[in-house]
């Protein structure tokens, strides 16, 4: 059967800091699906959620949970940068995000948010 | 159709993003594939939410394929059992986000068949 996509996808490959990126948004109505891989894989599953404790009552603070792969500080770290983001303009949705980085260093995350956002679909 | 999936089926190593629907009993299903390397990100749904996510991948120690709830309410294990089904079939890692009311065996039957189809006639978007 024909496929009229129900949700929206973007995607794009660019190589950041010398490195094959690869980046693809998805739009649930829900949620914000978003994939950053340099090995090509889903790599480690993190859900980047607003929580319902507000600690400020103009900006939610994010709270970052690995479902799958090496809970480790740096991933929390480089999550909450990558998507915080996407969480705010996307009127404070929870992201579910996919990341396998090679280059974790600052300079290559801030590239990787200009790539996240070339992938708008929020 | 968005031109992002079109645009997934380029470089061949690339992730890849496929979109198909299919009927089954009533109801129009809507399918969202992501391949990406020696993976699948599958969801199924009606309307475009995210409600579950299960993860499944073939074992040495084991003929039926590990699988592992990491999103929703783990009492539906839906998304798991269709994806041990597909990772059994494919031998790759895949997520599986299941995210219709009906959980029916022979309805996730039609569901599993459909999937299988559009398998077999666009292998690569796999």
């Amino acid at each position: 059967m024909a496929a009229k996509p129900i949700v929206t996808s973007k995607q794009r490959e660019e190589v950041v800091r010398g490195v094959p990126t690869e980046v693809v948004c998805t739009a649930f109505s829900n949620s914000i699906l978003v994939v950053v891989t340099q090995y090509g894989k889903m790599g480690t599953l993190v859900s980047v959620d607003p929580s319902t404790i507000a600690n400020d009552v103009s900006k939610p603070s994010l709270t970052t949970k690995v479902l799958l792969g090496t809970d480790e500080p740096l991933i929390h770290v480089c999550a909450k940068n990558l998507v915080t983001f996407v969480s705010q303009e996307a009127g404070n949705k929870p992201v579910l995000l996919a990341i396998a980085l090679k280059d974790k260093s600052m300079e290559g995350i801030k590239a990787l948010q200009e790539l996240i956002r070339s992938c708008q679909v929020w | 159709t968005d031109g992002a999936a079109a645009a997934g089926g380029g470089r061949p190593g690339g992730i890849s993003l496929h979109d198909f629907c299919g009927r089954a009993g009533e109801q129009l299903v809507h399918f969202h594939a992501m391949r990406l390397r020696d993976s699948l990100f599958l969801w199924v749904g009606a309307e475009p939410a995210l409600r579950s996510l299960a993860v499944a991948m073939c074992s040495p120690h084991d003929s039926i394929p590990v699988s592992t709830s990491l999103l929703g309410d783990a009492s539906d294990t839906t998304s798991n059992s269709l994806a041990q089904r597909l990772a059994r079939k494919t031998k790759k890692q895949i997520f599986v986000s299941y995210n219709l009311q009906n959980t029916d065996s022979s309805f996730i039957l039609h569901i599993e068949n459909r999937i299988k189809e559009e398998m077999m006639a666009f292998p690569e978007k796999f």
